[in-house]
């Protein structure tokens, strides 16, 4: 059996973040190829939708990176950030999703090793803590016990598989 | 202050001067419709249609809010009145809040809620009773307030539906106008403006006993609230577990239409976004050897979840639209509680209150 890798899907603003790991690439700083940068204008800008999209579709990690508090290009877009993430991990945590795999880090231009230890620290967690059921969405389906119409009794018991 | 007529015909006279008076140009209002099989809330400008009003009906075919929202959206500078249950002056207002309406010029005329039933059912409810057409809507009513009223009554013959049934929150907040029907033995309840009683030529009397018996229902509701949040936060201990609740959708949307904090008015789960080249799919296919179609039915609901939530009033709409009974009140509900908890926000709550999402939050650089 192959070693497990976690996937991660790294969201980046274009100002800090993805400028830093620019930077991390020009200083030579290593950090596991495991990350998928996307670039955006501003963590601000992201949509909850796009974060679940990467986590449904199995990634086994979502790394949002902006600008230090204060520091935004536009002023306020990381707060926003800030709020959506916040929003998000409670709403994934009541439906049982692994919130920890979201990740919201500041990261500025200047930082290119916070920005490789950040990836090096993410990989290594995911790693702890194995892949994403969601990679597997099929058994995912196939283990739900599946709501009845009205008047059929659901199945008692629910086998869950290792 | 309280009237002697019955509750309907005094609640109708009350609105009929409301409009002959000039208050209020147009009325929202649900009439009844369908020699009374059902109600629909129509926009009144002439009161001799004020007849077949009645302002406490038992169904909410469609959130008034979504309505208002459209009568208003563009400052038409015409003077509403709108007639609106209690969860449906909470998502108006957050409707407000999100810019998707204005209460410039509106009237608020928040009703005690009975609660409300499914559409089908009231229909057939309607057939069933005997007696005279016009009345029957008001026997309805009767009966629904005496089985509040009365701990020992006998059951309603049909269940709410299922919002209603955990609600506590059935009187209006925020509204102009109150029109109670909680605590009066007959009659209705007015609270207005001292002003505006006398205009209307209104006699002012207390209503004595409509507190305690608010009390007693939220008693109860809210005991039936907590059992359904604790049966779902119970069972979802992982991605299994939400996608059970899920597992019939079949993407139709028919929830986001009917929800009436779902206002984007191009969502983009019917836009391409999602819906790649068909090569795709059968790229998915070949990972596990088998992908659910349609594949997006956890993202929806997880993605109306982040959108929504924080401002769910818990109308309920998206159950009762929903062909395929999939429990969306709970999940909703349920989420939105642990959600306004955490970031104490109460939809609906006051005017001035930011939803958390729109405010900066307080942190230390």
């Amino acid at each position: 059996m192959t070693k497990f890798e976690p996937k991660i899907i790294a969201f980046l603003c274009n100002w800090c973040a993805y400028r830093g790991a620019d930077l991390a690439g020009t200083s030579r700083f290593h950090y596991p190829p495991n990350v998928r940068a996307i670039r955006l204008m501003c963590s601000g800008s992201l949509d909850p939708v796009y974060v679940l999209k990467a986590l449904l579709d199995g990634a086994d990690g979502v790394l949002i990176g902006g600008c230090h508090l204060g520091n935004c290009h536009y002023q306020d877009g990381n707060y926003k950030a800030m709020r959506r993430v916040e929003v998000l991990k409670n709403v994934l945590r009541q439906v049982g999703i692994d919130e920890e795999r979201v990740w919201l880090r500041w990261i500025d231009a200047s930082e290119g090793g916070l920005f490789s230890q950040t990836i090096q620290q993410m990989v290594d967690e995911l790693r702890a803590k194995g892949p994403n059921p969601m990679r597997k969405p099929w058994q995912v389906w196939q283990e739900t016990i599946g709501c009845q119409p009205p008047g059929i009794e659901a199945k008692p018991k629910k086998e869950k598989v290792a | 202050m309280k009237t002697e007529k019955d509750i309907l015909g005094a609640s109708r006279d009350f609105l009929t001067k409301l409009l002959t008076q000039g208050l209020v140009d147009y009325l929202l209002v649900p009439l009844e419709i369908s020699h009374g099989r059902t109600l629909a809330q129509t926009l009144v400008s002439n009161p001799a249609h004020l007849d077949k009003a009645n302002p406490f009906s038992p169904l909410l075919p469609v959130s008034s809010a979504s309505i208002v929202s459209q009568l208003t959206i563009d400052h038409p500078g015409k003077k509403l009145g709108a007639v609106m249950k209690p969860c449906e002056i909470r998502a108006l207002i957050e409707l407000v809040k999100l810019g998707q309406a204005s209460l410039e010029n509106v009237t608020i005329i928040g009703t005690d809620c009975l609660g409300t039933y499914e559409v089908e059912d009231y229909a057939k409810l309607i057939d069933k009773m005997k007696g005279v057409v016009g009345k029957k809507g008001a026997k309805v009513l009767d009966d629904m307030r005496q089985s509040i009223a009365e701990p020992d009554a006998k059951p309603l013959p049909i269940s709410l539906r299922p919002a209603c049934r955990m609600c506590n929150s059935f009187t209006p907040l925020l509204a102009d106008i109150t029109l109670g029907l909680f605590g009066m033995q007959d009659g209705v309840f007015f609270s207005l403006e001292s002003k505006l009683t006398e205009k209307l030529g209104l006699e002012i009397k207390e209503a004595t006993d409509r507190q305690s018996a608010i009390d007693r229902l939220l008693v109860s509701r809210t005991k039936a609230r907590e059992q359904v949040f604790a049966e779902f936060r119970g069972k979802m201990e992982t991605i299994v577990d939400f996608a059970d609740c899920l597992n019939t959708c079949i993407m139709c949307y028919a929830c986001s239409s009917a929800c009436p904090l779902c206002y984007c008015r191009v969502c983009f789960f019917r836009t391409d976004t999602f819906e790649p080249e068909s090569e795709r799919y059968y790229r998915w296919a070949d990972r596990e050897g088998a992908l659910r179609m349609p594949t997006e039915i956890l993202l929806y609901h997880l993605t109306r979840l982040n959108h929504v939530a924080i401002s769910c009033c818990g109308c309920g709409m998206c159950e009762s639209a929903c062909p395929r009974n999939i429990p969306l009140t709970t999940i909703f509900q349920t989420v939105g509680d642990g959600l306004q908890k955490a970031l104490n926000y109460v939809p609906g709550r006051s005017l001035e209150e930011e939803i958390p999402l729109a405010t900066i939050p307080e942190v230390k650089v």
